[in-house]
This record gives C-alpha cells, structure tokens and sequence, in this order.
C-alpha cells in the first residue's frame, strides 16, 4: 500500500483542481453566456472585488498585517489614471502603467512610516491615508475635479456599451490571473518563506536573520502596484470618478471581507471570498437600493467572520473534506483492531521464533 | 498676518477643542493599555452619544446635558458587555488585528443603523443659550464651548482620580502594566478589564453630549473624529494618558491656528502629516514607554 506522503493527489487537492478549471471554464465562457449587459458588469465588478482582494492579500496573507487603507490605494490608482489620460494626455493603458508605478512609489514612504513598528499603528496608518486623500481629493477641486468626479475618455471610443463590457471583463481575469500566478510564485520562494515566518513571530524571524523590515516593504509595494493597476483598470472601464466612492473606508473593508471570509492563507481564498460577498453586495443593491442598511449587513458579517471562522471557508471546507475522506492522513493512525490484533500476534510470533 | 484678536481667539480654541480631544484620546489610550486593542468604534460611540443627546432634545423637550444621567450608565454597559462578550473571545496571538476588524464592523453597524433611524439628514441642537458668547480681550468664545470644555475637564479630571486614588484605579493600572503579576496578587483581571472598558466608553457618552451642544451632527461624522483621535494616542505614544493629553492639546492648537490661513479642510490634514511623521521620527511617539515600542 503507497503511503500517504507518496500520494501526490490528495482528494482535497483533486477537489480543488476540479473547482480551478470549472472555475476558469465558466469565467471564460461568462461573457458569451451572460443574458444581458447588466449581468455582464456585475460579474466585471466581482472580478474587480477579486483582483482588489488578492492584492490585498500579499500583504494580509503573508505577513498577518491587516491594512483598512487599500481603497485609498486603488483610488489613487484610478485617479492617477484618469488625470493622467485627461491632464497628461497619455494613451489610456499607458497611462493605467504609469499610475500604477507611482501608486507603488507612493507605498514606499507610507510603507516605511507604517511598517517600522508592529500591527497597531499599521492599521492607524492604513485609516488615516483613507480619510486623507479623500480629504486631498474632495478639497482640490482645481486639479482632481472635487465632488463634481472626474470623467475619464473611454479607451475604445467607438465600441458599443456591451462589447466594451466583454473587453474589460477579460482584462479583468487577465489581471486577476497575473495576480495570482504573482502570489503563487511568492508563496512558493524563499520570500514569501520570511513573510509568513514574519506573520508567525516575528521575533523570532528577526532573530533568525531574516530582514522583516525590507521583507514587509517590499510585499508591500507589490501588493500596491497591484492595487493601484485594479483601480485604474476600473477607471478605464467605469469612466466616471467620485471621491466619496474612491477613498471610501468601505472598499477597504470589502477587500478585508472578502479575503477573510474566503481564507488569508489560501490562493484562492480572496477570490473565493470575492464571489461570494461580490454578488451577495450587487444581489442587496438591487433588493433594497442604497439604504444605510448595507453598512450594517457588511459590518455584521465582518463581525461574524472574526468572531467565528477567521480562517475563513477554504480551510473550513478542506477540513471538512479531510473528515470524510478517512484514508488521508491523521495525527492518529487510523487501524482497525483486527488489523492491530494480527500485526501484534504476527510480532510475538516473530519474537518467539527469534527466542526459540 | 492676522490680527492679534483673532490670534488670540484661536489659540483659546485650540485649547477649548484640544481638552475635548484629550477626553476622548483617553479613552483610546485606555482601551489600548488594557487590552492593546485600538478601538475604531470608540468615536462612532461618540456620535451615537452626541445622537442620542440631540433626540432627548427635540422629542422630549430636555436640556442635552440631561441625557448623560441614561447614557453615560448604558455606555459603561456596553463597554462591559463589548469587552466581555466580543473581545475578550478572540485568540490571543491575532487579537490586535482581529480586534481592528471587530470595533470596525461595530463601528460600521452603528454608522448603518443610525443612518436608518435617524436618516443622514444633519442635525443640530437649537438651544437657548446656544449663541451666547463671552467677550475676553477682544475674543469672542461661546458659551456651549466652554461648557463642552467644562464637561471634558471634570470628566478627565474624575478618570484621573479614579485611575490614582480609588482601589479599582490600581487594580485596572495593574492589569495594564502586567496583567499576570496583577493575577498573582489577586485582582480579578477579566472583570477589571471589562470595567475599564466600560470607563472608556463611559468617556464617549460625556464627550458626545459636549459635542452636540454646538456641531452639526450626521451619521458618518465619526470619520472625521476617528482620524485625529489615533493620530493623538500615536503621536502621544500608544498607552500613555499624559502623552495623548498632551499631544491632543498640541494638536488641537495648531489645528486651530492653521484654520485662520487654510480654511477647516486642509488644517485637518496636520494631524495625518504629525502621524506620518512621528511614525517616521520616532515610532513610540513623544510621550510613549515600553508599550510603545513594540506596536
């Protein structure tokens, strides 16, 4: 009988496959399938969730900080990439590129100011950028358009509204799978190794001699850059921006939810977490319209995430899985008394004959 | 240049509104001293307060101030019922983080609910004294100001006393400074947290009456209290009272200064660019021990 170890396709894994494919076969198809263009940007918006959600988490998922601020950053994205194409007069993709390289740029002193010390004033900072550039964008009405928004040209001027959807919504997976592969590829490195021995004890890592500090950074940026890129993508597509909607403490919130409930450790586990209060968050929009009601149902399942599953779904479901699959591996040996009592008598035999 | 009048208005307003903010930082740094959690619902609480002060004003006709007699007791509740229910069942080792996104999600339910009841339209307390003003060496102040300041001095003035001569004050600074040596000496330190709890949000309730005595109230007001109130409790030094008193007098008087050239909005912005700075300069803040350091 192979061992454990030896079997390579584990059911949780075969499971896991199935669902990538089956994943991958149904966005691809999305498009086509999509009965009309209102569902077809619905599912643009719970990819942008995905796309936010794991660039959250290189930073939530490897080193455990948890940052409120990202909606800043995918606001600065999108407005880098608005002003640019609309004041720069560059072409709109290039634009979308250079935006995000500043918003990576940015993330480095907000990086240093905020990473030199532990969790707490990470998060302090993470707030205070939200409620800042809100600040800076609402009241620099001569340069980003205030209140009034910012109108970003469409890309493709000529292109009707549904097939405009149709090409952003594969732009959108495009990223989304670069994302992914980009923190696969982490997880993988030595790299990601340090981060995650960052999230475990930091002390120790340090002790060990692994550079926590350039280490947090660096995710840090990344994770920005791919953030900044998802803002300004949406920018590109949405084409009409507002402070109050693009420096919202609540898109950062999103993102927190989505990995969370989906699993922090896990690859899929942000975009997992994405389609799930994506869609449950259009479903309330079109039930119960713009009511205050949508800020308690977003914090009462926050509430819920961190109080009873802060590992989120993934790990539940593969736990789950592991039980009722009973040949995978246990701490404990699973034998059957008939198969104990016969290895006992087997050895006592082989004792006595060696003693006789 | 501005006159010296106006000058001189300003720094008395500074310091007017710096003594409410060292209030409400104190109760900041107490959450954070017990527990090391930063509490974000701390001044959505506030503006729960400053709510429920404005309706016992408009519906039943009362003097704001008197709504303190039914909050300030309910507020220590929920304090208590907050730390013991909610907080106190995180793990351990994830608490500050996962604290974070428990006081955010309260803070996010109360923003919701108050925008159901009392919908996002903006409010304020029209009272008969409310445009009263004493004149001082050519500086105008008004009165619900100096009440309001009034309110935070006896409030931080009571926790002081609380905290150094009161046998609870020492069990509860005992189980800030090490809670298991505080254990030892038999001081029950999961009820003591709960009560400093519930004191903390006990100190929202007075500084939410005090605010709504003369600011224009709405459901999402918190954000902008927030925002200073963590850029006060760092820049003092995470955990310590007198730092966060200080750095929210400070703060509050340059606040009020850079109001006269910049206009409200932007003389905001000098309590992120402090944050960013101190944790630039120095991560354990100006007043900040031990604690400090290390978050």
């Amino acid at each position: 009988m192979p061992s454990v170890s030896e079997r390579l396709v584990t059911p949780g894994r075969a499971a896991g496959g199935v669902a990538l494919v089956a994943f991958a076969a149904v966005a691809l198809a999305y498009p086509s399938i999509a009965p009309n263009p209102y569902l077809l940007s619905v599912g643009i918006v719970v990819l942008n969730y995905a796309v936010l959600s794991t660039s959250w988490n290189f930073v939530g998922g490897f080193t455990g900080y948890i940052s409120l601020g990202h909606g800043a950053l995918a606001g600065l994205g999108a407005y880098g990439t608005g002003l640019l194409v609309t004041k720069g007069g560059l072409p709109s993709f290039g634009a979308l590129v250079v935006a995000a390289l500043l918003v990576a740029a940015l993330a480095v002193p907000i990086g240093y100011a905020a990473l030199r010390v532990r969790g707490a004033s990470f998060v302090i900072v993470s707030i205070a950028l939200v409620l800042v550039t809100l600040l800076v964008f609402q009241s620099w009405a001569s340069f980003t358009g205030g209140s009034r928004g910012l109108n970003v040209p469409r890309p493709f001027p000529g292109m009707l509204r549904p097939e405009h959807h149709r090409v952003f919504f594969y732009l959108f997976l495009a990223l989304l799978a670069v994302a992914l592969l980009v923190w696969w590829l982490i997880d993988r490195s030595r790299f990601g190794l340090g981060l995650k021995a960052i999230r475990e004890d930091e002390d120790k890592a340090e002790a060990l001699g692994t550079p926590t500090f350039a280490y947090k950074l660096v995710v840090f940026v990344v994770s920005a850059f791919f953030t900044g890129l998802a803002g300004g993508l949406y920018a590109l597509w949405f084409g009409d921006l507002d402070p109050i909607f693009q420096f919202s403490i609540l898109t950062g919130s999103y993102m927190v939810l989505m990995a969370l409930l989906g699993g922090v450790r896990n690859l899929f586990g942000p975009l997992v977490g994405a389609l799930v209060v994506g869609v449950a968050l259009e479903y309330f929009k079109v039930e119960f319209g713009n009511t205050p009601l949508h800020l308690v149902a977003t914090g009462v399942l926050l509430a819920l995430v961190v109080l009873f599953m802060p590992d989120g779904v993934l790990p539940a479901l593969g736990s789950l899985l592991r039980r009722l699959d009973r040949t995978t591996d246990s701490s404990i040996r699973e034998v059957t008394a008939a198969e104990l009592a016969a290895q006992r008598i087997g050895g006592e035999q082989h004792a006595q004959s060696r003693n006789g | 240049m501005p006159s010296g009048a106006l000058l001189f208005q300003s720094v008395i307003l500074g310091l007017l509104l710096g003594g409410l903010y060292a209030l409400l930082a104190a109760g900041l740094t107490l959450y954070f001293g017990i527990m090391r959690v930063v509490m974000i619902a701390h001044s959505a609480f506030l503006i729960l307060a400053a709510y429920l002060a404005w309706w016992s004003h408009t519906e039943l006709g009362v003097d704001p101030l008197l709504s303190m007699v039914v909050t300030v007791p309910l507020f220590f509740a929920a304090g208590v019922l907050l730390q013991r229910l909610l907080l106190a069942r995180l793990r351990p080792v994830t608490l500050t983080m996962m604290s974070v996104l428990l006081t955010f999600a309260i803070a996010v339910v109360i923003e919701g609910l108050l925008g159901y009841v009392f919908s996002g339209t903006q409010r304020r307390i029209q009272l008969g004294y409310g445009s009263a003003s004493l004149e001082l060496f050519g500086a105008r102040i008004a009165v619900v100001k100096l009440i309001a300041f009034g309110l935070a001095a006896v409030a931080l003035l009571s926790l002081y006393l609380v905290m150094k001569k009161t046998a609870f004050g020492w069990a509860l600074r005992a189980t800030i400074q090490h809670r298991d040596a505080a254990r030892l000496v038999g001081i029950d330190t999961d009820r003591v947290a709960g009560f400093g709890f519930g004191l903390g949000l006990a100190t929202a309730a007075i500084g939410g009456t005090a605010l709504s005595l003369d600011t224009t109230i709405y459901p999402s007001l918190h954000w902008h209290w927030i925002g200073p109130l963590m850029a006060i409790i760092v820049v003092g030094g995470l955990g310590s009272v007198p730092g966060a008193a200080a750095a929210a007098m400070v703060l509050g008087l340059a606040q009020s200064l850079l109001q006269i050239e910049l206009g409200t909005t932007w003389a905001q912005t000098v309590f992120y660019i402090a944050l960013f700075l101190t944790l630039a300069v120095r991560p354990q803040g100006f007043f900040g021990g031990r604690l400090a350091q290390r978050f």
